[in-house]
């Protein structure tokens, strides 16, 4: 988008499919994976006569949510029938809530490369997920297992300005859910799937130009390829037709984004406003909160994405950067967090997590965490370091080994490779303390002419002697004593 | 055994059982020679479980063999509305579109009376999908009314409340949406309850309007719903709606009214057009409640005029969206006609079901429509909330409603041909529907052609047991019970 006259103006609706054991209204089990009609029961499949009866962690879960967004939690919220007609909605109407939603408001805050941006949120809702049509060669089947599942339906508001802010606001909802353990937000299982309203319109211009909608999107690279795309053709044909009618180039239409060609790809054209039917849902009585029921949870929210974020930045002294990439991964984060339990030294670990081993494993694919190196031995290896047990040279090569070896501690490697013993006997190092002195006379000089750069590098050529094994503190304390005696 | 087992109410059969005076195998024999015999006149029955109800007998026969504990339903012969579920039993529905369901489950209520030891002898017949007042809407043939079998025995529990009627059964289960309860047992002289919304669980109850639906009994004593809300009116965790209340005690209590200290409301001008009949019939009930020393004042429930006109906007809209899930997909009727999905929806919905079912499908899609949705739907939900305002506004100077059950006795088989008439049927009871209220009717006399007519008594929300209680001492005092139709009194 290189027309920076043009405003892009997107509301994302973010459907979260909760981890609870059992469904929304039924004890069948939520579980993704299994042989197809298997984890039903007659409320799944709307058998005549099955009634829904709600399930408490769900509404536990989203009032969760409502309030690590400080939304308002709407004490008395109730659910609405939803109709329309398609194999894979079992009563054919969806259970949800309509004009008196759980949640109201709200709003999630973001860094977006060093800028702090704030999304609002309209509304966030309950309600059951659909089955899932499979096609075969002569005939469709429907497999009811998703069916009933619960969802969060979180609405934004109109606030997202580029596909780049939309992926962000996203990513801070993933994390949310996921830090209140809500979610899996497992992407390639649907369990995060965002549909898009997105329009553009001239900077300054106060009305809101026709809206297209883009469904069920599941990745956040296909949100931002979509976004994009879409931003691009509604500019792209108002300014080829200034004056045609708005209505005329981008008509309201529902569609879909095709991943293969990456274009989307019309479902259907809007001729008039979908016509659900909502109404209260006569079976369910409405969802009565206490303001002590939503105290405790709130009193009982685990620590948020974005207050970790900015515990890493003040308290631990991380940077932007690394405090960023780790919230974002919270498995990662988590991980960060137990070796910082063992041993408090943040920036050694975070970079040993984050730099070290990560480098080490970008090619294989896999994570520290994939491998199963416990955190005890990254938290020991930064103790060993600090401690002078190791050089920071040996400490790579004992990385390396953790990586072929993930189940061993770094003490044991250490110990079992006299490679890796650090030399810190003076007498073994003071010859080769000598010989550097007398092989680099010139740098002996600089130093001496106050040149404190000079001293680092003789270090190192001593270091380089040893093979890196040699304790960094004796050979500091032999050279500044030789030198210094040399001069007086 | 003096006297013929036809001739007990429920719980005298279930003491002459326990005390061993007969066996439930003959008792359930005796009853399926009643039904081999008469059914076919009536059309009362749509299925019967002979084989279910003599496999249950033997068992409770053994059981009392073995001094084991017999339930409170032990030996009753019962019939289930077809609307409810048994457990790999067919439910119809009264529809062509179910006419091969078989239940996956069983409904609450029909658990908790078979594990009281009832013996289910059969499912009855009924209005599609409880759509109707007459039970000519069932699919597959009209049952009749046992005091004269060319006329209805209302609807939409006709077979129920036919059952009763002849004998054929002592205890049936009724759906009560806007009267279907308590109308057929008004017309076939026989009594029948509809509880507080949510006393009964609606689990396994096929749904027509839910916010409306309620479960009853249609039995031939006032005692005999007493025994049977006992068993059923239990809270049940499956449906949402349930009332979280302890079981209540009816039949300790059943003869403790003192009448002289009950005053029962009467809505005169509501009441403006009753026929002559009717009314004189009407009368001759507050006479006997007088003379039982009740006090009758005048109310004001002129809000009831729009009962109907509302209740067909609701009980349709919630229908509407009930009778979604028979399209075809995944049981029922599916058109073989159908090429694509579209087909699929529409020729099975177009084959199966009926004429009124297919009119209040359109009626409630149409009044949730957008565009129409606050002019109909919202509007009677809010006159919705003023009946149940009237009648609290009524309680706080009685303690019960009383009205006819019914503005006539039973009609002819096929003499009402508009649809508003028929609807009218349902004037005085659909206002406990919309409220939420326990209502009662009992028998109340004859007119010339000796059909029955019905007295209603209407209680405040939660007030099942009271209605109960003047219930009873209203037909203590008249004995209407006891009557027979005369072609089911012998065998």
């Amino acid at each position: 988008m290189n027309d920076s006259s043009w405003e892009p103006v997107i509301g994302l609706e973010i459907h979260v499919e909760l981890n609870t054991k059992s469904k929304l209204f039924s004890s069948a089990p939520n579980r993704f994976g299994d042989e197809p009609n298997t984890n039903i029961t007659v409320v799944c499949t709307g058998q005549p006569g099955a009634l829904p009866s709600l399930n408490k962690e769900a509404v536990r879960k989203a009032v969760q949510f409502g309030l690590a967004v400080n939304a308002k939690i709407n004490l008395i919220s109730h659910f609405d029938r939803k109709s329309y007609f398609y194999p894979d909605s079992p009563r054919n109407f969806q259970i949800t809530q309509y004009d008196e939603p759980i949640v109201i408001g709200g709003a999630v805050i973001v860094d977006v490369e060093g800028e702090t941006k704030i999304f609002g949120i309209h509304h966030a809702h309950l309600e059951d997920d659909a089955g899932m049509l499979k096609h075969f060669n002569t005939f469709a089947g429907v497999d009811y297992n998703r069916a009933g599942a619960p969802l969060v339906e979180i609405v934004s508001l109109p606030c997202i300005h580029s596909a780049k802010d939309a992926v962000a606001y996203a990513s801070a909802i993933r994390s949310i859910m996921l830090y209140l353990d809500a979610s899996d937000c497992n992407m390639e299982e649907g369990s995060l799937r965002f549909d898009a309203n997105i329009s553009v319109r001239k900077k300054g211009e106060e009305i809101l130009r026709p809206k297209i909608e883009i469904k069920n999107m599941n990745s956040f690279h296909f949100l931002e390829i979509a976004l994009n795309e879409e931003i691009r053709r509604q500019i792209s044909l108002y300014t080829e037709n200034p004056n045609q009618i708005w209505e005329k180039l981008v008509p309201p239409g529902t569609y879909r984004f095709d991943p293969n060609s990456k274009t989307l790809v019309l479902m259907r054209r809007k001729e008039s406003a979908d016509d659900y039917r909502y109404f209260p849902e006569p079976d369910l009585v409405p969802i009565r909160l206490t303001q002590e029921y939503v105290d405790s949870i709130q009193s009982a929210l685990p620590e948020l994405p974005q207050d970790r974020y900015r515990r890493y930045i003040t308290t631990l002294g991380l940077s932007e950067h690394a405090a960023s990439v780790l919230i974002n991964d919270k498995p990662l984060s988590d991980y960060f967090e137990a070796a910082l339990r063992l041993y408090p030294n943040p920036r050694l670990l975070c970079n040993w997590i984050m730099v070290e081993f990560t480098g080490r494993l970008a090619e294989g694919g896999k994570t520290i965490l994939s491998l199963g190196i416990p955190p005890a031995n990254i938290a020991k290896l930064a103790q060993m370091i600090d401690e002078n047990r190791i050089t920071s040279r040996i400490a790579k090569s004992v990385a390396d080994d953790m990586v072929k070896n993930p189940l061993l501690d770094p003490e044991t490697i250490v110990k079992n490779n006299p490679d890796y013993q650090p030399v810190s006997d003076p007498s073994e190092i003071e010859p080769l303390v000598d010989q550097v002195i007398s092989e680099n006379s010139q740098t002996v000089a600089d130093y001496r002419a106050g040149h404190e750069k000079a001293f680092a590098y003789l270090v190192g050529q001593v270091m380089k002697k040893t093979r890196g094994k040699a304790s960094p503190q004796v050979v500091n304390e032999l050279l500044r004593k030789k030198i210094s005696i040399a001069l007086s | 055994m003096t006297k013929k087992l036809h001739h007990l109410s429920a719980l005298e059969l279930n003491r002459a059982f326990i005390e061993g005076q007969i066996r439930a195998v003959d008792i359930a024999a005796y009853f399926l020679d009643r039904i081999q015999i008469h059914n076919p006149k009536l059309g009362a029955f749509l299925s019967i479980l002979a084989e279910r109800a003599l496999i249950q007998a033997e068992a409770i026969d053994l059981k009392r063999s073995q001094n084991k504990p017999l339930g409170r339903l032990a030996g009753v012969p019962i019939a289930i509305k077809d609307n409810m579920h048994i457990l790999n039993e067919i439910t119809t529905c009264g529809s062509k579109f179910l006419k091969n369901y078989r239940a996956p489950f069983d409904a609450t209520a029909v658990h908790l009376m078979e594990q009281e030891d009832a013996l289910i002898l059969g499912k009855t017949n009924l209005d599609e999908f409880a759509m109707g007042s007459s039970n000519e809407n069932s699919a597959f043939f009209p049952a009749h009314n046992p005091w004269n079998v060319k006329c209805v025995p209302g609807g939409s529990s006709g077979g129920s409340a036919a059952a009763i009627g002849a004998r054929l059964s002592l205890l049936a289960t009724g759906s009560d949406t806007g009267g279907s309860i308590r109308q057929p047992a008004g017309l076939c002289g026989v009594v029948g309850f509809k509880p507080t919304y949510g006393r009964v669980s609606r689990f396994g109850l096929v749904a027509f309007g839910s916010s409306l639906d309620q479960i009853g009994p249609i039995t031939t004593t006032v005692a005999d719903a007493a025994l049977a809300m006992e068993v059923i009116g239990r809270h049940c965790p499956q449906d949402s709606t349930s009332l979280t209340l302890p079981p209540e005690s009816y039949l300790d209590t059943l003869n403790n009214t003192n009448l002289s200290e009950i005053t029962f409301g009467v809505p005169w001008h509501f009441l403006e057009n009753l026929a002559p009949e009717s009314r004189t019939n009407f009368s001759n009930s507050l006479d006997v409640l007088k003379g039982l020393g009740a006090k009758i004042i005048d109310i004001d429930l002129d809000i009831c005029k729009y009962a109907i006109a509302i209740y067909y906007i609701l009980a349709t809209a919630e229908a509407s969206t009930n009778l979604a899930r028979f399209d075809g997909i995944r049981y029922g009727e599916r058109s073989s006609q159908a090429k694509i999905l579209d087909d699929v929806y529409e020729l099975s919905r177009e084959e199966g079901f009926g004429a009124e079912v297919k009119k209040r499908v359109m009626l409630g899609t149409y009044v949730l429509s957008s565009g129409y949705q606050d002019a109909y739907y919202k509007k009677a939900q809010k006159v919705r909330t003023l009946v149940i305002r009237s009648f609290e506004r009524a309680y706080d100077r009685c303690d019960a409603v009383l009205l006819p059950v019914s503005p006539s006795t039973a009609f002819p088989l096929h003499s009402i041909h508009d649809p508003i008439q028929m609807y009218m049927q349902d004037i005085f009871t659909i206002p406990a529907n919309l409220a939420g209220l326990p209502a009662i009717s009992v028998p109340s006399g004859f007119d010339n052609n000796g059909l029955p007519f019905g007295l209603q008594f209407i209680g405040p929300q939660m007030h099942d047991v009271p209605v109960m209680q003047y219930a009873h001492a209203y037909e203590m005092a008249t004995l209407y019970t006891r009557k027979i139709a005369p072609a089911f009194e012998g065998t």
